[in-house]
């Protein structure tokens, strides 16, 4: 163990904790999604009444950095962890905020209808899940590399999400505007979930080189 | 795995957003491939660094490194021991202090000292401030009460001591002792001042009077100064070295050298990790 061993733990446990969190918001977006088809209302109950270990998990995190910054006055790259940390916990938050809303539209909107529109934004979240998994392990590999590909990946669902949004557009009477309007709403959480995970992205670059990065 | 940290060469650096405001600020000190030597031991190597003026220049690095040396040497300090040899050279404003018709006199009353252990004379606080004054040749009472006034006011101690200005200076706090000093090298209207951990002897409120007192200072002087304590260096400096070995191994601006240092021991030196 080095001068400074318990530091170092406690900056290790900060990054595991984060590293945890980031697992229970990619599960919650993925159960957000899958509900989309399966429309099991005791589990959309579940998800939501979840967000609030979520949330906690965000406050753990917040009071551990802020302490670590009180008592151990971390500097360079301990510094840029622990306000890494702060970033990446409070981004994964709302992540998790955007997995309950996709939910509550999902309720609104009326079952089986409309599989083209849910098949392509199954498509988009796809990929946007695939973003948050890679930013997850680029955080705890450190990989700079892997957060620069989350920029391409961001690319491919914004185009995506224009191209849904201009075939809501085109949809028959029969839809009515509540059900077009949920499916518009969910399409925007997805490729917001995307642009957090890019966000996540610029951080993990900045914990490594000290340098802000526009991925978006 | 190869960390992604040390692999930045693959990250297109153009794309980076530089936040550089560097201005253009004059050298009050340029020092070229200074060499150091005490008897056979080499505690300075091949040292290079231009030091602007009007800002504070933090030296940092573990016990033995060279950078209470290399603060002596700035006001030719070190050539007091005899064994000591130098090769290189130091220009202040632009003249080599090592030159053989280079008044040592003249440069010591440019550049003013203040050590770890505060030292005034045992004389009254009036006597210490008027001291170097009267030696070159300031005799008018009227003249030399101002410069105490001055003095005391531009080292934040007039206040306190207005009212006793006759007293033993030993009979000041320790905080108010450095002050002193301080103050003491203000009277001969230096522009350097070299502080070699000019707060390790101080209490934790004495301390940031004097980190306070330091960033008023720099409007109208620059500061060089050895620290031991990295906060302190981090919280009142625009400039860090850190020294090991006798060696600069970095040297930029403080704000640089705290988030993203260039050098791994750099890093483990201000993080705690060694030293």
């Amino acid at each position: 163990m080095g001068v400074r061993g318990s530091y170092e733990q406690e900056l290790n446990q900060l990054k595991k904790d984060l590293f945890v969190m980031g697992e229970q918001v990619i599960q919650a977006f993925s159960a957000s999604i899958n509900l989309l088809q399966t429309q099991d209302k005791l589990e959309m109950e579940q998800l939501i009444e979840n967000d609030a270990k979520i949330n906690q998990a965000e406050l753990t995190i917040h009071d551990d950095a802020t302490m670590m910054i009180a008592r151990q006055q971390p500097v360079a790259t301990d510094l840029r962890t622990t306000i890494v940390a702060l970033k990446i916990s409070s981004d994964l938050e709302r992540v998790g905020d955007l997995a309950v809303d996709i939910v509550k539209a999902s309720r609104r909107m009326e079952e089986k209808k409309n599989e083209e529109e849910i098949n392509a934004i199954l498509e988009m979240a796809e990929v946007a899940q695939d973003m948050l998994k890679k930013a997850m392990l680029a955080y705890q590999e450190r990989d700079m590399m892997k957060a620069q590909q989350i920029a391409t990946m961001d690319d491919t669902v914004d185009k995506k999400y224009r191209l849904y949004i201009q075939s809501l557009f085109t949809l028959t009477d029969e839809t009515n505007a509540e059900q077009t309007t949920q499916l518009a709403f969910i399409g925007r959480y997805v490729e917001r979930i995307a642009d957090y995970a890019t966000n996540l992205a610029e951080w993990i670059v900045y914990e490594s080189s000290g340098k802000h990065f526009d991925l978006n | 795995m190869m960390l992604a940290s040390e692999d930045k060469s693959k990250v297109d650096m153009n794309d980076m957003i530089q936040r550089d405001t560097e201005e253009d600020r004059q050298s009050v000190y340029r020092v070229d491939e200074l060499n150091l030597w005490y008897g056979e031991d080499q505690a300075l190597k091949n040292v290079e660094m231009d030091i602007p003026e009007n800002q504070v220049t933090a030296i940092i690095g573990p016990s033995g490194c060279g950078k209470s040396t290399f603060i002596k040497t700035l006001n030719r300090l070190t050539e007091m021991v005899p064994s000591v040899k130098t090769t290189g050279g130091i220009y202040y404003r632009d003249q080599n202090i090592f030159d053989k018709k280079y008044k040592v006199e003249l440069l010591r009353t440019k550049v003013g000292m203040v050590f770890q252990n505060p030292n005034p004379f045992p004389k009254s606080i009036y006597e210490n401030i008027v001291y170097g004054p009267k030696i070159h040749g300031i005799k008018d009472k009227k003249v030399l009460d101002e410069i105490v006034e001055n003095s005391l006011r531009g080292a934040a101690l007039w206040d306190e001591v207005k009212d006793r200005l006759k007293e033993n200076a030993f009979g000041l706090s320790g905080g108010q002792q450095q002050r002193l000093c301080i103050a003491r090298c203000l009277a001969v209207e230096p522009d350097v001042l070299l502080m070699d951990e000019p707060t390790s002897a101080l209490d934790p409120i004495s301390t940031l009077k004097i980190e306070e007192l330091v960033q008023e200072l720099k409007k109208n002087y620059s500061i060089i100064i050895v620290t031991h304590n990295m906060q302190q260096a981090g919280r009142i400096s625009d400039n860090t070295a850190f020294f090991l070995n006798g060696e600069v191994v970095e040297y930029d601006k403080t704000s640089k050298i705290f988030s993203s240092p260039e050098d791994k021991r750099t890093e483990d030196y201000i993080s705690g990790r060694f030293g």
